[in-house]
């Protein structure tokens, strides 16, 4: 499998506190690699900077092409997007109008069906304010986002955090979805979702990888127990 | 003879005075109220304006082609503005805020020293009346309520019901977010900054018949503007539309009972009761929207599966 995404040696972190150190991944079509790590080990800020959201020193290539300087917005339209934990909604601003957004206003109608056929509550919720919806329903607008506008990497973080099991039970397909055509890098807190979707690993502790390997396999060596502290 | 001696004119003139405080608003409405820069440099946009619509009145001898160069000439300025500076600033208020105090100051006294200080006036562009119940009323009035009304309408269309007022409020929203969702956040501040620009410099222009000229022409507007802004709800227009009404409104009839500078504190004093009134009703409405979440989260579980 070619990496659809390489990150190389990526230094990042909020005015002079560096968080990220030297941190390096790849991502194929077809696999989603978890991110794992405990809190502030840096996951988020990870894939903030990936989108363009920090400055950082390093490199980020997509399909070849060095996207490091590039802004988010044009990040977006190259195929990569970002599904994020937290403030994922715009105030004021319907389920359909979320839909238009990410979709950058062409085939919304394609789009609406499919976001609606993979998530029924939301089909039910179009006119509705996005910031009205609740975890669960906010959780599979975010993903509905990324999968309609057929990307190349989705970069999801936490996707099934907060939310009851059986809305868990609704997103897992969806990401397995995604992977099927693009590449998805997981950060994820629930390591049954992560054992659910996950292929391999890269373990992050105070902004530096220290394992990297198949998530089932760094499970049952008992790595990711030490690691995280289960 | 009306009622307390309230004539048809003065009546018209409350509508017109309402009108006057909306259309000073709505430039603001995009720069302070949407884009949450305190745009100190608001009153010398309508300056520029209404300079604008002078001079090319003066070399043309056509005040509306002096209007349509107003909009186009401040709007400009807005832009270089926000590119040039205020772009940088977005997250840092108290920078914008000093930035656009400066920025009124130098375009004060270019103004100033370009046409001095001595009062100017611009030709009516219709000129003339028409009678109404038997009394005069000048077109040019009726046309500041007209052009008010056709602008709010604009703006309402071109923010709600057009791709770019969807991704121009998704950028006001949650900027971060709308970013990474593949919208051009800092194409969408400048346009926007660059309407309220061009918005200001139409009232300028607008107003500049009705009014004498001089280089503090701007000022006169900034504090009544921002009033406006704040009391109807910076993010909606609506809301900034009934506060104009309601506030130019009120200054025209109390002005017809008491003094005009009395009538004035009396307004502002009643708009900062109504600002200290608003949370409350915010906590009200944001209580009632609670509700509908927790009813939305119950249905999580009816949907699944």
């Amino acid at each position: 499998m070619t990496a659809l995404l390489q990150v190389e040696d990526i230094t990042a972190g909020y005015g002079s506190t560096t968080v990220l150190r030297g941190v390096s991944l790849e991502a194929a079509v077809g696999e989603v690699v978890c991110v794992l790590g405990r809190n502030g080990a840096g996951k988020t800020t990870l894939l903030r900077a990936l989108m363009g959201m920090l400055s950082k020193r390093g490199t980020v290539q997509l399909d070849g092409v060095d996207i490091s300087r590039w802004k988010g917005h044009t990040i977006h339209r190259a195929g990569m997007v970002w599904v994020p934990q937290e403030d994922t909604v715009f105030p004021g601003l319907t389920v359909l109008e979320h839909l238009d957004i990410a979709l950058g206003g062409r085939g919304v109608d394609a789009g609406v069906e499919v976001a609606s056929d993979l998530f029924p509550p939301l089909a039910d919720r179009l006119d509705q304010e996005a910031q009205t919806l609740s975890g669960g329903e906010r959780k599979m607008l975010g993903l509905a986002q990324a999968l309609i506008v057929s990307p190349r990497v989705v970069l999801m973080d936490e996707p099934t955090e907060g939310v009851a099991p059986v809305v868990v039970q609704q997103l897992i397909p969806a990401i397995r979805l995604l992977a099927e055509t693009a590449a998805v890098v997981l950060i994820e807190q629930n390591l049954d979702t992560a054992l659910a979707v996950g292929s391999r690993a890269f373990v992050l502790e105070q902004g530096s990888i220290v394992e990297t390997g198949e998530v089932r396999g760094l499970y049952e060596s008992g790595v990711l127990e030490r690691r995280l502290a289960l | 003879m009306g009622a307390l001696g309230f004539l048809p004119t003065d009546a018209f003139n409350v509508v017109v005075l309402g009108a006057v405080f909306v259309l000073i608003s709505l430039g603001l409405y995009f720069t302070f109220g949407l884009l949450d820069v305190v745009n100190l440099v608001h009153g010398e946009l309508i300056l520029v304006g209404a300079y604008t619509a002078l001079q090319v009145a003066d070399w043309t001898g056509n005040v509306l082609l002096g209007m349509a160069a107003a909009v186009f000439t401040a709007g400009l300025l807005g832009l270089v503005m926000e590119r040039g500076i205020l772009r940088f600033l977005y997250e840092r208020p108290l920078d914008s805020l000093l930035a656009t105090f400066g920025m009124a100051i130098i375009i004060r006294q270019v103004v100033q020293l370009m046409y001095s200080a001595n009062p100017r006036t611009v030709p009516d562009p219709i000129g003339g009346s028409f009678s109404f119940l038997g009394f005069n009323i000048p077109w040019w009035r009726l046309m500041i309520v007209i052009i008010t009304a056709l602008l709010v309408v604009g703006i309402l269309v071109l923010m709600e019901r057009t791709r770019f007022g969807l991704r121009a409020r998704a950028t006001v929203r949650n900027p971060h977010l709308a970013e990474t969702q593949g919208v051009n956040i800092g194409w969408y501040r400048a346009a926007m900054f660059t309407i309220g620009a061009g918005l200001a410099g139409i009232a300028g222009a607008v107003l500049a018949p009705i009014n004498t000229l001089n280089p503090q022409f701007g000022l006169l507007f900034l504090v009544n503007s921002f009033l406006v802004v704040i009391l109807g709800g910076k993010r909606s227009l609506r809301g900034i539309v009934v506060a104009g009404l309601v506030l130019g409104g009120s200054l025209a009839i109390l002005q017809f009972i008491i003094s005009t500078v009395f009538a004035q504190i009396v307004v502002l004093v009643f708009a900062i009761a109504a600002v200290r009134l608003r949370p409350v009703l915010a906590r009200h409405v944001g209580q009632w929207r609670q509700q509908r979440a927790t009813a939305s989260a119950a249905a999580d579980v009816a949907h699944s599966p």
